[in-house]
C-alpha cells in the first residue's frame, strides 16, 4: 500500500488539528507509527499504537512509541471507560472484522474517535466497476484482487448511515477531493476521495 | 493502515563479533543480608561476568538476568576448549543487539543459585557445613535486592536497561517495581507477572522427584553427592516444558537411536551405580527383552537423558528447590493488590516480548503485563514473535528479535511518566 508520502500530509494534518495537545491517544492499526510519531512531536501526546504485525510494532518501538501487538478489541476491553482522550482509526476501519464493535468500544475507551477512510463511493471507483466491471485499481487501491487483503470498503454515505443508525454524534467531518488535499464541499460521496470524521457519543 | 516506506534502519550494522574469552569474578560482602521473609545471612557472594566497558558517565550498564537453570555466564567462552559459549551469546557482543562496543553488560548468578553465588550449597560458617535447606527462603525480590547491593558496590549509579527471559523477565519486572527509575529500560521476554497453576505444577513434580530421592536426605547431603536421579528427572521433565510439540517433532520425530550406537552385551556392563546407569544413561541398552524394552529407544529419550545427566553435574538439587519455589511465589498482583497497583511506581520504559509457541509462559501472560502498564499510564510496548520453539524461543537466533531489542535500546529514553 505504499503511496507517495505527500498524499498523506493533509489528512494527517487534519487529524493532528483535531487532537488536543498533551492528550492520550490510542491509534488502532498504527502501522509503522508515522502518524503517531508526528502527533507525539507536534502535540506532545501520550501515544499507544496497536497493530498485528511484528515488524510494524518493531518500527513503532524504534520510533519511540508505545506499541502493542495484538487484537484491538481485546486491548480496548482491558481499559476503563474514557481512559484515552482520542482513539484514531486511520485507514483501519476498512480492514477490521467487526467495524461496529470496534467503534462502540472506541467510544467507550475515549471521548472522541477519529476515523479516516478512503471513500469507496468516489466517482473513479464507481467508473471502474461500472465501465470496466473490475475491482478499482488506482493510486489508492494498488493491488489486484488476487493479491489484496480481505477488505470491507466503505463510502461516505455508508458511514453516515451507520452513525445515524447507531446514534453516534458526528462532531466534525472533513472531506477531501481525489487528490486527498483539496477540501470537497459538494456531493462528497461522489467527489471526495478521502473522509475524516470525529465521533462522539 | 499507516504504511510508509520511509522507515529504513538508519544504520547498517557491522558484522557482529564475539566477546571472546571471559572470566567470572566473585563479589563478596560481609554485610548481613536480610531476606524478604526476615531471615538473615552474614554476608553473601555473587559470581558475575561483565562484557564491554563502562563509559565515563557510567550510564551504559545493561544488566542481564538469567533463568532458572541459567547462570552468570551469558556470553563468550571461558577457555578455547569450551564446546559452547555463554547462554545468550547470540544477543551479546560487539555489534550484536546488546552491543558491547556501546554497553557495559553485566550478569550475576542469582542469590540462592549454585554457580558461585551464595545459596544452599554454600558453606555455612556457623555449622561448618553447607547450608542445605537451612538457607533462607529466596524470592525474586531477594535476587533483585542482592544484585542492587552488588551494583551499588561496583559504583553503577543507574542501569541503561535490565533484560531477561523467563525467570530473568520476572527479575526485570521486579527491578522496575523495587527500584523505580534505577533501570531506565526493562526488557522482559517469555515471562509472566504471576506463576500459573500449570507452571507451579511442573515445578512441584520436579521438586518431588528430588525430595523423594533417598539421596536427598532432607537437603543434608555432602558436596558432590545428593539426589542425582531425582534432579535428573526434574530436569528432564522441565526441559519438555521449554520446548514444543512442533520443535520436538522436527528435532527428534520418532527417530530411533541408531543401532550402531548399541553397547556390547549387557553381561559386560558394570554392575554398580545401577540406578544412575538406568535412569541417566543416554546410551541404548544392548540386551533385548526384559528391562531393556524400556531403555532408550527414541532419540528424544536419549536427548532428555543427556539433558538430565549433564544437569546433575552442574546444578545443585537444593538450589533447584529454592529457585523453583521463588518462581512459584512470584505474583506481582497479589504482592501489591493488583498488577496496576504494582506498576504505579514504575519509572522505566518497558518492552515485553511473548512467543506464540510458549506454553509455559504463554503470550497471554506476557501481553497482560503491558496492558496493566498501559492502564497505569506507563510507557510500555508488547511484541509477539511467531516461533514454534516453545518457551526457549527467547534464546532463538532471530534477526527480527535482535532488531526489536536494538531499536528499543537505541531510542531516546522516555521516562516522562504520566500517571492516570
Amino acid at each position: 500500500m505504499s503511496r507517495p508520502a505527500n498524499k498523506r500530509t493533509v489528512d494527517m494534518q487534519i487529524l493532528a488539528d483535531w487532537v488536543e495537545p498533551g492528550s492520550r491517544v490510542l491509534d488502532l492499526g498504527c502501522g509503522r507509527g508515522v502518524l503517531l510519531e508526528n502527533l507525539v512531536q507536534s502535540k506532545n501526546v501520550y501515544a499507544v499504537g496497536v497493530d498485528l504485525d511484528f515488524d510494524k510494532i518493531s518500527a513503532c518501538v524504534r520510533r519511540g512509541l508505545n506499541a502493542y501487538q495484538g487484537d484491538m478489541l481485546r486491548l480496548m476491553g482491558t481499559f476503563p471507560e474514557h481512559h484515552f482522550d482520542h482513539v484514531i482509526l486511520s485507514r483501519t476501519l476498512e480492514e477490521v472484522g467487526h467495524p461496529a464493535d470496534v467503534i462502540e468500544q472506541a467510544l467507550r475507551v475515549a471521548r472522541r474517535v477519529t476515523v479516516g477512510f478512503v471513500n469507496h463511493g468516489f466517482w473513479r471507483n464507481r467508473l471502474d466497476v461500472l465501465l470496466r466491471g473490475r475491482k478499482p485499481r488506482n493510486a489508492v487501491y494498488t493491488t489486484e484482487w488476487f493479491e489484496s487483503r480481505p477488505g470491507n470498503p466503505v463510502s461516505i454515505a455508508d458511514f453516515e448511515h451507520f452513525c445515524a443508525a447507531k446514534g453516534i454524534v458526528i462532531a466534525r467531518r472533513a472531506h477531501l477531493g481525489g487528490d486527498w488535499k483539496t477540501p470537497c464541499k459538494v456531493a462528497p460521496n461522489l467527489l471526495a476521495g478521502y473522509a475524516l470524521y470525529d465521533l462522539t457519543r | 493502515m499507516n504504511d510508509a516506506d520511509d522507515d529504513i534502519l538508519a544504520t547498517t550494522h557491522a558484522a557482529p563479533g564475539e566477546v571472546g574469552l571471559v572470566e567470572p569474578r566473585d563479589w563478596v560482602t560481609t554485610e548481613p543480608f536480610t531476606f524478604v521473609n526476615g531471615q538473615t545471612i552474614g554476608g553473601f557472594t555473587l559470581r558475575y561476568e561483565t562484557y564491554g566497558r563502562p563509559n565515563a558517565a557510567k550510564d551504559n550498564a545493561i544488566l542481564v538476568c538469567h533463568a532458572l537453570s541459567g547462570d552468570h555466564h551469558c556470553a563468550g567462552i571461558h577457555s578455547l576448549n569450551d564446546r559452547k559459549p555463554g547462554w545468550w551469546n547470540n544477543l551479546i557482543g560487539p555489534g550484536k543487539a546488546l552491543d558491547t562496543n556501546k554497553y557495559f553488560v553485566l550478569c550475576a548468578n542469582v542469590i540462592g543459585g549454585c554457580q558461585g553465588s551464595s545459596g544452599p550449597s554454600s558453606f555455612n560458617p556457623a555449622t561448618g557445613k553447607p547450608f542445605g535447606i537451612t538457607f533462607p527462603v529466596v524470592t525474586i525480590r531477594d535476587m533483585v535486592r542482592a544484585q542492587k547491593i552488588w551494583l551499588d558496590a561496583l559504583g553503577i549509579p543507574s542501569l541503561y536497561a535490565v533484560i531477561g527471559g523467563s525467570m530473568g523477565g520476572m527479575q526485570a519486572l521486579q527491578w522496575a517495581i523495587e527500584f523505580p527509575g534505577y533501570a531506565r529500560r526493562i526488557i522482559a521476554m517469555a515471562t509472566t507477572w504471576r506463576e500459573s497453576a500449570q507452571a507451579i505444577a511442573f515445578n512441584e513434580v520436579g521438586r518431588q522427584a528430588i525430595m523423594q530421592d533417598p539421596d536427598w536426605k532432607h537437603g543434608d547431603y555432602a558436596a558432590g553427592a545428593g539426589p542425582r536421579v531425582g534432579l535428573a528427572i526434574a530436569r528432564m521433565m522441565a526441559h519438555i516444558t521449554y520446548l514444543s510439540d512442533a520443535s520436538m517433532d522436527r528435532k527428534f520425530g520418532r527417530r530411533q537411536v541408531a543401532e550402531r550406537l548399541k553397547a556390547p552385551p549387557a553381561a559386560t556392563k558394570p554392575a554398580p551405580a545401577q540406578a544412575d546407569c538406568h535412569l541417566i544413561s543416554d546410551k541404548p541398552a544392548a540386551a533385548a527383552g526384559g528391562a531393556a524394552t524400556f531403555d532408550v529407544q527414541f532419540e528424544v529419550e536419549s536427548y532428555l537423558r543427556y539433558q538430565g545427566k549433564s544437569f546433575i553435574n552442574r546444578f545443585d538439587a537444593n538450589s533447584y528447590l529454592y529457585i523453583t519455589r521463588a518462581i512459584d511465589q512470584f505474583d506481582l498482583g497479589h504482592a501489591h493488590g493488583s498488577l496496576e497497583q504494582a506498576f504505579r511506581s514504575v519509572e522505566s520504559d518497558t518492552l515485553v516480548v511473548g512467543f506464540t509457541s510458549d506454553w509455559l509462559f504463554p503470550p497471554e501472560q506476557n501481553r497482560s503485563i503491558v496492558e496493566a502498564l498501559l492502564r497505569a499510564g506507563k510507557p510500555a510496548s508488547y511484541a509477539e514473535l511467531t516461533t514454534d520453539l516453545g518457551h526457549d524461543s527467547f534464546l532463538l537466533e532471530s534477526p527480527q528479535l535482535y532488531d526489536l531489542v536494538r531499536g528499543f535500546l537505541a531510542r531516546p529514553c522516555r521516562v516522562a511518566v504520566k500517571s492516570s
